[in-house]
């Protein structure tokens, strides 16, 4: 019975794909894009949840990486006459190795202070970026040469390049899910000094998982680079999609395959409804749901999933995890 | 040869001596006990052997190799494990999960792929007699379980060397009685070599074929179990002086 | 120019003094403690415009306010989430942070803001230096509340009841004290703190209601300079930053600025990670 239920959910997942590679023939432009932005959205998310939801540490600057991948892609496409998708992928590379270099003096550092020294990097790279006017333009930002075809198709185009890279960072996800990498981090996250004493050399695993993860949001840099034609530090740096990246994380379930996914989801989708009715009180509600996420379900929705939903076990947990 | 040897060694927190110039060795298959009041540095020195604390003097050698200095995950997979006092599991994952983790990163994890580790761990959860909650989450076990389960996870990491930290602490006397046979048969069956520091003596008096004892971070006795219950130095550590003199006295 | 890096010091120290309470004695890292300063700012204008209160004299007021937010955002949201982890405090205090920013643009709008009372430029010399007496003001209140709260820790029974539950809190539990009450003054402390520095700063800077994000950071930077939840460290790291910042400023210019802060901050927490000074409350 239980290969059966697994098939089952593989079969609505293979459709459940299928159905978002036709969809670009039923609908507008406009909610293509919204797409899109929903796809690069759960990327970030699912690259986000390798460092924090499997290895436990709260990389809450993550985005820089967004950013350098961006830069990167940038400055290639302009000076160097790359093609988006070398570039994009150069951008990844760069991010990584960033990733490899920081991480061996900041992965030592525990928890909070970690999380903080992530915030210190993006804060000090975005400065970087506005102070190096020379090199990146500063704060005038980057204009990337325009894409070579009409514009619908080429829309149509980044629409299938993000699908295509959340697919791969879920697979990535997956395998990573069954691997030795896989249960090496869940094992530091859940007891680092545990894990050491049972032959998992920490170091070498955390930096190897932070440095996938700069690669795929890097890569997304890149796309979003070329996607929007126009880069300024403020945006690809700005430390709003990192947070919001991380509640879509924690709202679906940190640390599982999916829930990164469905997260993200579900708060794009919110936040565009929200934003069509209440454009002034769109920030104030997603600081609403966020508050409300990390007290009533902090494992995520996923994990509601798992054993019998109830609202008095609900309640019960609330009112176990108080001070 | 022996096994395990140190020499020397010692370690100081600033001023406190938890360590102070201890010499010890454990033979092939041995059980030796590590006994001693608390705060003899017991933990200490098991914390040096695994390199979890560096050493301030000395030198201490397993297999032949020097492994003072070595981190902790490198002189596991060299074929040393120790379960820790407090047992320290993985607390988002099952039980099966938590052993594998031994299997995967122990002695000849490297080889494995996932799937076999599982089977590994396996075999390993059945030796302890844990099967009936190899997917039970580890905050729904009590302690005794969750001992066995440490233990599981050690042997499925296939050392040479395994250090049992007060592995008996906390059980009724029916676990520890259990407890006892599946270290004896851990001994003999696989020919593991075991440093077991207990307090339960009637356990470890038992189980142990030499006996060391530590007081004050100092070795005060080491020889078998007979001749540590009247060596004089041993009662005067634990029951005081006044109750040895009177003893000699009697 | 040193005097000025003392007075930008002072109000950075208050700022650390404040946010380092919250984290030393309930690891909460509340993200929000910038946008709660840029509230007393607005407290301070509000009562400025409309009463024409002199400022100095707004400062209990809005730290009275303050510390009703604090003590009550703790007491039912933050109090739910304390022993949980890590990420979720920080996230739950970002969420808290989003809706008090546009809480307050909404009611305020974005313009800029300034307090500007009678005697704002005036001013004394000592020497060839220069000195605003409103900064003047500002230097002694700050070593004031700081001075006021340290008392307060060793002096008053709630104050070590704080210290105490800071050490371990299972142990203060189980000597009768009220933990959930504890945490809930101890975050009203943290804010009334805010509110005071933000009363100071709406003198001497115009505002919005995102210039929380900017406290913040210095927030972190001085923390970890001057080790977690000690109040000398929080004042002397304030100081140092504040003197590091001015005479950067002069030498690399205003650019570069964060980019140092922020370098600075790193290499601190990578090489010295229970900060100059040292560590928790004792």
């Amino acid at each position: 019975m239980q290969g059966e239920r697994k098939k089952g959910w593989w079969i609505l997942g293979v459709l459940v794909g299928l159905g978002f590679v036709v969809l670009p023939l039923f609908i507008e432009g406009y909610w293509i894009r919204v797409l899109t932005s929903i796809f690069m959205y759960a990327i970030i998310t699912a690259a986000l949840n390798i460092i924090a939801g499997y290895a436990g540490y709260a990389a809450f600057g993550n985005i820089v990486f967004f950013g350098v991948g961006a830069y990167t892609t940038a400055m290639l496409m302009l000076r160097v006459g790359f093609y988006w998708w070398t570039g994009a992928l150069i951008g990844g590379l760069l991010a990584a190795i960033y990733a490899i270099l920081l991480g061996i003096p900041i992965l030592r550092l525990r928890g909070h202070y970690f999380a903080i020294a992530t915030l210190g990097i993006n804060r000090a790279t975005e400065q970087i970026a506005l102070d190096w006017g020379s090199f990146t333009g500063g704060g005038k930002g980057i204009t990337l040469p325009l894409p070579k075809m009409e514009i619908q198709n080429f829309y149509a185009m980044i629409y299938f390049i993000m699908l295509g890279l959340l697919l791969v960072t879920i697979l990535v996800n997956y395998v990573i899910s069954r691997s030795r990498l896989g249960y090496a981090l869940r094992a530091i996250r859940d007891n680092e000094d545990a894990a050491e004493a049972s032959g998992i050399f920490a170091p070498r695993c955390k930096i190897v998982a932070w440095a996938i993860s700069a690669f795929i949001t890097g890569v997304t840099g890149g796309v979003f680079a070329y996607w929007f034609s126009f880069i300024e530090p403020a945006t690809v740096f700005d430390i709003m999609i990192a947070v919001k990246a991380f509640v879509m994380m924690m709202l679906g379930g940190a640390g599982t395959v999916l829930g990164p996914v469905i997260g993200a989801f579900l708060i794009e989708v919110i936040s565009e409804t929200v934003w069509g009715q209440f454009l002034t009180l769109h920030m104030l509600i997603l600081g609403i749901i966020m508050v409300g996420v990390v007290i009533l379900i902090p494992r995520g929705m996923l994990s509601l999933f798992g054993r019998k939903f109830s609202l008095a076990a609900l309640w019960r947990n609330i009112k176990n995890q108080a001070v | 040869m022996a096994l395990l040897e140190g020499k020397g060694v010692s370690k100081s927190f600033g001023a406190l001596n938890a360590v102070d110039q201890i010499d010890f060795q454990i033979g092939q298959n041995e059980i030796l006990g590590l006994i001693g009041p608390n705060g003899a540095g017991k933990t200490t020195l098991v914390n040096l052997i695994t390199g979890v604390y560096p050493l301030t003097t000395g030198k201490i050698v397993f297999n032949g190799q020097r492994i003072d200095g070595l981190k902790p995950a490198r002189i596991s997979r060299l074929g040393m494990t120790r379960t820790f006092q407090i047992v320290k599991p993985f607390p988002g994952m099952s039980v099966r999960e938590n052993v594998v983790i031994g299997s995967l990163f122990g002695k000849n994890g490297a080889a494995r792929t996932t799937r076999s580790a599982f089977q590994e761990a396996d075999r390993w959860i059945e030796y302890v007699n844990l099967q009936d909650y190899r997917k039970a989450s580890v905050d729904q076990i009590n302690i005794s379980f969750r001992k066995r389960m440490d233990l599981a996870k050690a042997l499925a990491m296939e050392p040479d060397l395994l250090m049992l930290d007060e592995v008996m602490a906390g059980l009724n006397s029916k676990d520890i009685e259990e407890m006892m046979a599946l270290v004896t048969r851990v001994n003999q069956e696989l020919k593991t070599t075991l440093l077991v520091i207990e307090h339960v003596m009637k356990a470890v008096m038992s189980i142990s074929h030499r006996v060391m004892v530590l007081h004050h971070g100092r070795k005060i006795a080491d020889a078998s179990p007979q001749e540590i219950v009247k060596d004089d130095r041993v009662i005067e550590a634990y029951l005081g002086e006044r109750y040895a003199k009177a003893r000699r006295a009697s | 120019m040193i005097a000025n890096g003392i007075f930008l010091g002072a109000i950075y120290a208050n700022i650390a003094v404040g946010f380092s309470l919250a984290w030393g004695v309930m690891d909460v890292i509340n993200v929000a403690h910038g946008t709660l300063i840029v509230i007393g700012a607005y407290v301070t204008f509000i009562l400025f415009k409309t009463v024409g209160l002199d400022p100095f004299v707004t400062i209990p007021f809005s730290m009275a306010l303050l510390f009703l937010i604090g003590y009550v955002a703790q007491k039912y949201l933050l109090n739910f989430v304390v022993k949980v982890g890590i990420f979720l405090s920080l996230v739950l205090t970002f969420g808290l942070d989003l809706v008090l920013i546009n809480g307050v643009l909404l009611t305020f709008t974005g313009d800029y803001r300034s307090v500007t009372p009678g005697y704002s430029g005036t001013f004394f010399q000592l020497g060839t230096l220069t000195i605003p007496y409103v900064r003047l003001a500002t230097l002694i209140i700050c070593i004031f509340l700081a001075a006021l709260l340290q008392l307060f820790m060793v002096k008053t029974r709630t104050g070590q009841a704080i210290r105490a539950t800071s050490q371990n809190r299972q142990a203060a539990e189980m000597i009768g004290v009220n933990v959930a009450k504890i945490y809930s003054i101890t975050l009203g402390i943290s804010a009334a703190l805010a509110g005071a520095c933000g009363s100071l700063i709406s003198i001497v800077q115009s505002f919005t209601p995102f210039e929380g994000g900017f406290f913040i950071m210095k927030a972190f930077i001085i923390c970890v300079l001057g080790g977690l939840g000690n109040i000398l460290g929080a004042v002397i790291g304030g100081l140092v930053l504040g003197l590091v910042e001015t005479l950067g400023a002069r030498v690399f210019g205003t650019g570069f600025q964060e980019a140092i802060s922020a370098i600075i901050m790193i290499l601190v927490l990578i090489f010295m990670p229970k900060g100059i000074v040292g560590s928790k409350y004792k």
